[in-house]
């Protein structure tokens, strides 16, 4: 029986090593080709349309560049407001959550800030980023409920892009799913 | 007895894998082909592009390929020792141009007689993955393979590198050729703004409210498009480039948009409560969208101009992502994985008849996108903490990845 486990065993690493065989070997890393490489000649790989000879040019001449505008969010900060967190794929405030809320409207009435609405890592759509923007939209409407004036709120999606926890349990996701204040 | 259950069991985990590895026990029917480096001098490039070359006539899948890399006089009709029992021999050599690129020259032999011949021109060395891809390129279109246009495109991918980190990557299909366009900021949604790949779209998540630009590659120039409250993301591009769909929320509220650039008017396409995401042209007057308006996202249909509203996918859970070409469908689908939890896969549906296909069975699936011609799906995939490049050639159903080692992948379009 030990034997016919083993062989089972050689078999299944066949069987995968058969998958991995089909990547190439390889490997431009990104830190080769950033900005320095800006190239020549046509924007476009080209080649021509019979045999014969072919040409091919540049990809490209943009080159890396920092962010592209001062007013990001990464300056701004959140002065102990607390985070509002999420139920998967749900953008309805939990019982759990209300009195942090609640703490939260009573320090931001009279503020201008940005409420940042944040999801996991299970999708990086378009979908899971208007997931992020309903949870926002939620605490807006319950931070209005509170007293807070709505014109002093600015939201934005921000999608699995600004995670607080990078570890792979549910523990580290729930605290992803969430909606952040941020102050100017 | 219990050996043939252990067998069989082995024997069903090949059948329910991805495509690739139903075609590869077809291997022994094709016949043999075997990559020479006929350049003058043998040197780390010649043996770098063989390895480029490998890879490329793999997908081409035509072949059963001898990967092992040898030497020979380019104009030798008679293949390299090692080589004796391949039927077509494809040659190359490598002539550096003194100013950083090669010229290149290519020939195939059959059974000795030379079939095909051909002078490349690179630009720059540091180019030589697509130098390849012509190369296999124009093997495949000389041996009748199916259209194969797609393998010398460029593909731009967002990469996650960290909180509020990303980076914007022009690259090709394997990944062995990148390049960063932008990076230092928060980015997403990357799209082609045209056919020609000379410019394209994407989200700037630093300014004050999301806002879409336009890139062009050749100056690096940027021009703002579009701002909004919430999100601002570019979903599609019409054949002529001149009209956008974008999801958008200027009233707190996600809704998809008919954008002229022409005219630089909006026009709001759907107003449901919910979520309406990912406009996709289909045709001139129809768009395609992905809506939680039953519960949970799924795919929906409308005619610009109407309000009537016509689900598109009828089967699986969670399918929020999607592709479309003439009357097929490709969307991710959410399933329960073998190991517990979920797991993402594409299906291939027709729209005609909704008979379904599934396409992947191994790791998270995401963010499909139809070559133009409809011959391969390209699309995300993750595996752990890993992030890949998926091809999938519907015409021969095989498929192939190719990994990221940096960061996670965002989104991608070719």
């Amino acid at each position: 029986m030990k034997r016919v486990a083993y062989l089972s065993a050689v078999l299944a690493v066949l069987v995968f090593s058969g998958c991995s065989s089909k990547e190439p070997s390889i490997d431009a890393t990104a830190n080769n080709s950033v900005a320095g490489n800006a190239s020549k000649g046509s924007a476009s790989a080209q080649t021509s349309a019979t045999d014969g000879s072919a040409v091919i040019g540049s990809v490209t001449n943009a080159s890396s560049n920092s962010a592209d505008n001062a007013a990001g969010t990464s300056s701004t900060e959140n002065s102990g407001m607390a985070n509002i967190l999420f139920d998967y794929n749900k953008f309805d405030i939990r019982e759990d959550m209300m009195a942090s809320v609640k703490g939260n409207a009573a320090l931001l009435k009279n503020k201008t800030f940005k409420l940042e609405g944040n999801c996991d890592e299970f999708g990086s759509d378009e979908y899971n980023f208007a997931l992020g923007l309903k949870r926002a939209n939620a605490v807006k409407t319950a931070l209005m409920n509170e007293g807070v004036s709505a014109d002093s709120i600015s939201m934005v999606s921000l999608g699995e892009g600004n995670p607080a926890c990078t570890e792979k349990t549910q523990e580290c996701w729930a605290k992803n799913r969430r909606v952040e204040v941020k102050l100017p | 007895m219990r050996y043939i259950l252990i067998l069989t069991f082995f024997i069903s985990m090949l059948w329910s894998a991805d495509a690739t590895l139903e075609v590869t026990k077809n291997v022994g029917m094709l016949p043999k082909l075997a990559i020479e480096d006929g350049s003058l001098i043998a040197n780390p490039t010649g043996s770098k592009f063989h390895k480029m070359l490998s890879a490329d006539m793999n997908v081409v899948s035509l072949f059963d390929l001898d990967e092992s890399y040898a030497s020979q006089s380019f104009d030798n009709p008679q293949a390299a020792g090692m080589h004796k029992d391949a039927v077509y021999i494809l040659r190359y050599r490598l002539v550096p141009d003194g100013s950083g690129g090669y010229r290149t020259d290519v020939k195939l032999f059959q059974n000795s007689l030379e079939l095909f011949s051909k002078i490349y021109y690179l630009k720059q060395s540091e180019m030589l993955v697509f130098l390849a891809h012509s190369v296999a390129y124009d093997i495949n279109a000389k041996m009748g393979g199916g259209p194969l246009e797609w393998m010398k495109r460029k593909v731009l991918f967002v990469r996650l590198s960290g909180p509020r980190r990303s980076d914007i990557v022009a690259a090709d299909y394997t990944l062995s050729y990148q390049k960063v366009i932008l990076s230092g900021g928060m980015y997403g949604f990357v799209k082609w703004a045209n056919r020609e790949q000379t410019d394209f779209y994407y989200t700037s998540l630093n300014d004050y409210h999301p806002t879409i630009y336009r890139v062009n590659l050749a100056t690096g120039s940027k021009t703002a498009i579009i701002s909004s409250d919430g999100m601002a993301v570019c979903s599609d591009v019409s054949e002529d480039g001149n009209r956008l769909l974008l999801t958008l929320a200027p009233s707190d509220q996600p809704d998809i948009y008919l954008y002229d650039l022409r005219t630089k008017n909006k026009t709001r396409l759907t107003d449901y409560s919910g979520i309406d995401v990912s406009g996709q042209f289909m045709g001139e007057d129809r768009i395609a969208f992905v809506s939680n308006r039953m519960g949970s996202p799924n795919i929906f249909s409308k005619k610009i101009g109407e309000s009537a509203i016509n689900q598109v996918v009828f089967e699986g859970k969670n399918n929020s992502t999607y592709s479309t070409y003439r009357d097929w469908i490709v969307y991710k689908a959410r399933e329960a994985s073998s190991a517990g939890g979920s797991t993402f896969n594409l299906h291939l549906s027709s729209l005609n008849n909704n008979s379904i296909r599934r396409l992947t069975s191994s790791g998270d699936n995401d963010y499909p996108r139809f070559s133009h011609d409809g011959e391969a799906v390209l699309h995300i995939k993750h595996e752990g903490s890993r992030s890949m490049v998926g091809i999938i050639r519907l015409g021969v159903n095989k498929s192939f990845s190719f990994p990221l080692h940096i960061g996670r992948m965002q989104s991608i379009d070719w």
